[in-house]
């Protein structure tokens, strides 16, 4: 292991990976601010004085991942396609945990993105609650998982375990991610507002390769149809690559259950498009 | 008594033996028990295959078992089930995927066993990608094991 920051004379200089193949790279990052029990209520009745601290933090998080490459010396500027950040508010330990996910297709790893991310997230908090609780501590901002990239797949915990090598991501959730033989997996994102009816979609194994979907959200408002046949005339309408659905055998299914063009669809609705299965 | 059906979906690899030994222990009124296990090849729509990932939709995966298992039941008398697919990357000679029936007469244990592997293979939510010296690509699905499964038609 050497350190790639460092040239052979020892100095710091910027990896060039111009050479460096694709790949869908994700990383997530968690940390915690804890605080005063009555500060964590004052929060989440939303009663501090600088008003809403939770959608202000996760602002701070997005727009921060966006710009760590100015912040952090020898980082790449990045075109992120997704930075979610979460926010648990954990009474037992009155803290507030942080979450961040970064993704994006490219040739360099987004661990420093997540990073950033929780951290001006946490930052934000401690400024937003300030005013009534200068005791706060920002603690235990670390690296969670990543996958993607020549580094291999790494999750917290499971490091240890593995024989040797990067450790392989557990698939609890989320598919098992395949090989980078084929790139161009791109998250469109959600296209939803909160609280509108949405449909959630999936696009699994060959077919998010061909495709370069993975998941995206639909507003139940762009069906014409209430059903499998409608979100499929939406996605088409929605981006020309939708097309590929009806090339070759699709498969369709519906909360997890097999399902038809007529099947209909309600909020919140899981509908997963993959091709036959290989299994066994 | 009757065993409750055994499904998993897992990483790590698993012991045959071990696993049929468990679907028997303390049983005595059992008189068959059939085990198949499903190995990576080395070869298959190209040779030189030097390994394959093995995707699957979580959730569904494990529904889509127990469908399939809740039918075997329906159709023969039947003891004891025990199914185990692996899931990421394995590489040639690795097991793939166990079945283990048990019940009291050959038959039940010989056909169900069958027409649990054949479910699976057209109703589980599985794909693989194998991994050749000239690249990675997807596994089509077979007409052959199309045909399989529509042996159980009734």
């Amino acid at each position: 292991m050497s350190l790639t920051h460092l040239n052979a004379r020892g100095e710091a200089h910027m990896v060039d990976v111009a050479d460096k193949p694709e790949s869908r790279r994700e990383a997530s990052a968690s940390g915690r601010i804890r605080m005063l029990p009555e500060t964590l209520a004052l929060l989440a009745e939303g009663g501090l004085p600088k008003g809403d601290v939770l959608a202000t933090a996760r602002i701070a998080g997005i727009q921060a991942a966006k710009r760590t490459h100015e912040l952090i010396p020898l980082c790449h500027a990045l075109a992120l396609s997704k930075v979610a950040i979460d926010f648990t508010l954990d009474e037992a330990e009155s803290c507030v945990e942080v979450t961040a996910t970064c993704r994006l297709n490219g040739r360099t790893g987004v661990e420093m993105e997540a990073l950033t991310a929780v951290s001006v997230a946490c930052l934000t908090l401690y400024d937003m609650c300030k005013a009534v609780d200068k005791g706060m501590e920002i603690e235990a901002i670390r690296l969670d998982a990543k996958t993607g990239g020549k580094s291999g797949d790494y999750r917290r915990g499971a490091a240890a375990e593995a024989s040797g090598g990067a450790a392989v991501v557990t698939g609890a959730e989320g598919p098992i991610v395949t090989g980078e033989g084929h790139g161009g997996q791109v998250v469109v994102g959600s296209r939803c507002e909160i609280a509108s009816p949405c449909i959630r979609v999936k696009c699994l194994a060959e077919l998010r390769e061909r495709l370069g979907v993975g998941e995206l959200s639909v507003p139940l408002s762009e069906l014409e149809r209430p059903d499998v046949g409608g979100l499929k005339a939406a996605l088409k309408a929605l981006d020309p690559r939708f097309t590929g659905l009806e090339e070759g055998r699709v498969l369709c299914a519906v909360n997890q259950v097999m399902a038809g063009d007529s099947t209909p669809i309600t909020d919140d609705d899981e509908v997963a498009f993959f091709p036959p299965v290989t299994g066994g | 008594m009757v065993h409750e059906p055994l499904i998993r979906v897992q990483e790590a690899p698993f012991d045959a033996g071990a696993e049929q030994s468990a679907l028997l222990a303390g049983r005595t009124d059992i008189g068959a028990v059939v085990s198949f296990t499903g190995l990576v090849r080395d070869f298959n729509e190209r040779p030189e295959v030097t390994a394959l990932t093995l995707e699957h939709y979580p959730g569904m995966t494990e529904s889509a078992l127990e469908a399939i298992v809740a039918e075997a039941r329906g159709r023969w008398d039947l003891d004891g089930v025990r199914v185990i697919h692996r899931i990421g990357r394995l590489t040639p000679g690795d097991p793939i995927v166990l079945v283990a029936v048990a019940s009291a007469h050959r038959r039940a244990a010989f056909e169900a066993c069958d027409f649990i592997m054949d479910y699976l293979k057209t109703r589980a939510p599985f794909w693989k990608k194998e991994h050749a010296q000239e690249g990675d690509y997807w596994v089509s699905e077979r007409h052959s094991d199309h045909e399989d499964a529509g042996r159980w038609k009734t």
